[in-house]
């Protein structure tokens, strides 16, 4: 069961709203906590509403626009942080998983706090979001301590190759705030990641299956996976959109791909070379 | 552009009801779901040329820029509704390995007559500019890709 981080672990920090910008692109939140279908300038008010079809029920995500009633506007930078790194809320309620804060667990304060300032930017809506609608046993909220206590270990997984700071950097992006384990990683019955198949592809969790649903690919240097793609490859297909045989993404990837083509090019190449170094897994059959 | 998208729903509509099957079908509309997919393979052909350039993987030559572009903006105004009869899609019994295609393409509420207009509209760009130099022709793939993607973020599955 996490504690909560108190007021003295925050670390005196003035914060950098650019970065904080950059920090909120690459890690998504505009894709769950922006309205469904949102575009353009509509992706910066975070009135929530998106669902999410799981095994579990369905989640809704919630406003997190800085409305002082409707979103996170009463929120302290702190209470921020404790979202994000420990999974709890400002009354210490534990957050369900499909919050990735397993991933952004990995992010480190400076960027919370310049993040936290970023939203704080953003336009407020007084939007009310539905509670989830979950099956039993998952609508029993305190089972989530359980779940953590079990599964929330730090995250990481560790590249092959000798630290460069590029390679820290993609680390820091893939395991942090791109959390892209959350969907390329496969995860036992209890939605726990299966950590040894690290990015290794998953069966597509949001739909049931035969419905349009279809599976999440393998982005490990494996000849299933991504192992013929050249870092410049992957650095260009997250700028455009295109894969190596300018096949087109689809599905959920688009939003992803449009998120980081806001990136500044060094973070997408940084990217790239953490890709290329993790652990090579085959495809599971079927 | 109205145009277009009307005819493009008229020729989804008389797809849908227009079938061609042939007794040495392996699975329902065989023919029409590889058809698409080479299809969908020439427009890669294509834009794989303009993105090699793009990327610089390819020295760039304007005659075969602009034959390229050409190619794809030709496809794109191809009437190909009986290419996507109602029914072939991947909730299809035994299609679902077979197709990506989604049944949402089909819905009440599907814009894919929209979606394949921005596409044409970014082809049209793109076909005039690819001859006039590297610079043109990478300033219009942003729109391209965004055509492609149009379809394939609601339409199109995941499917490894």
């Amino acid at each position: 069961m996490p504690q909560p981080l108190d007021e003295d672990q925050v670390p005196a920090h003035t914060a950098n709203l650019q970065n904080g910008e950059l920090i909120f692109w690459a890690g998504g939140c505009a894709s769950c906590h922006a309205a469904p279908g949102a575009e353009n300038d509509d992706l910066l008010r975070l009135s929530g509403g998106v669902e999410l079809a799981t095994p579990f029920g369905v989640f809704r995500s919630p406003n997190i626009s800085p409305d002082r009633e409707s979103g996170i506007g009463d929120w302290s930078t702190l209470d921020f942080i404790n979202a994000m790194v420990k999974g709890l809320s400002p009354d210490l309620q534990h957050y369900y998983p499909a919050f990735p804060y397993p991933y952004y667990q990995n992010i480190n304060y400076i960027d919370l706090i310049d993040l936290k300032a970023y939203l704080d930017t953003l336009p407020p809506s007084t939007n009310q979001v539905a509670d989830h609608d979950l099956s039993f046993p998952y609508s029993f909220r305190r089972g989530v301590g359980l779940w953590k206590w079990r599964y929330l270990a730090g995250n990481s997984s560790q590249a092959d190759v000798a630290a460069t700071a590029q390679l820290e950097r993609g680390r820091y992006l893939v395991t942090g705030p791109g959390h892209c384990g959350a969907c390329h990683t496969p995860r036992d019955a209890y939605g726990g990641e299966l950590n040894n198949r690290f990015l290794a592809g998953a069966e597509s969790f949001e739909v049931p299956e035969g419905e349009g649903a279809g599976s999440i690919p393998n982005i490990t240097p494996h000849s299933d996976g991504i192992g013929d793609w050249s870092e410049s490859d992957i650095a260009y297909s997250l700028e455009s959109g295109f894969d190596p045989d300018f096949d087109s993404f689809g599905g959920s990837m688009v939003e992803v791909q449009e998120n980081m083509a806001r990136l500044p090019a060094d973070d997408r190449a940084a990217i790239a070379i953490y890709l290329k170094s993790i652990p090579a897994h085959a495809s599971e059959k079927d | 552009m109205k145009k277009t998208i009307l005819v493009t729903l008229a020729t989804v509509a008389i797809g849908a009801t227009t079938f061609v099957t042939f007794a040495q079908d392996e699975f329902p509309f065989q023919n029409q779901i590889e058809a698409r997919q080479a299809f969908m393979n020439v427009y890669r052909f294509n834009l794989g040329m303009l993105g090699a350039m793009a990327k610089g993987d390819m020295p760039y030559d304007a005659a075969q820029a602009t034959d390229a572009a050409n190619n794809l903006l030709a496809a794109a105004k191809m009437s190909n509704g009986a290419m996507w009869p109602a029914g072939s899609d991947m909730s299809a019994a035994g299609l679902a390995d077979l197709t990506a295609a989604k049944p949402e393409i089909w819905s009440d509420m599907s814009d894919v007559g929209e979606k394949h207009g921005a596409l044409t509209t970014a082809l049209e760009a793109m076909a005039a500019a690819a001859g006039d130099g590297l610079g043109a022709l990478r300033s219009n793939m942003g729109a391209v890709g965004d055509g492609c993607k149009g379809c394939h973020e609601p339409f199109r599955a995941s499917n490894d």
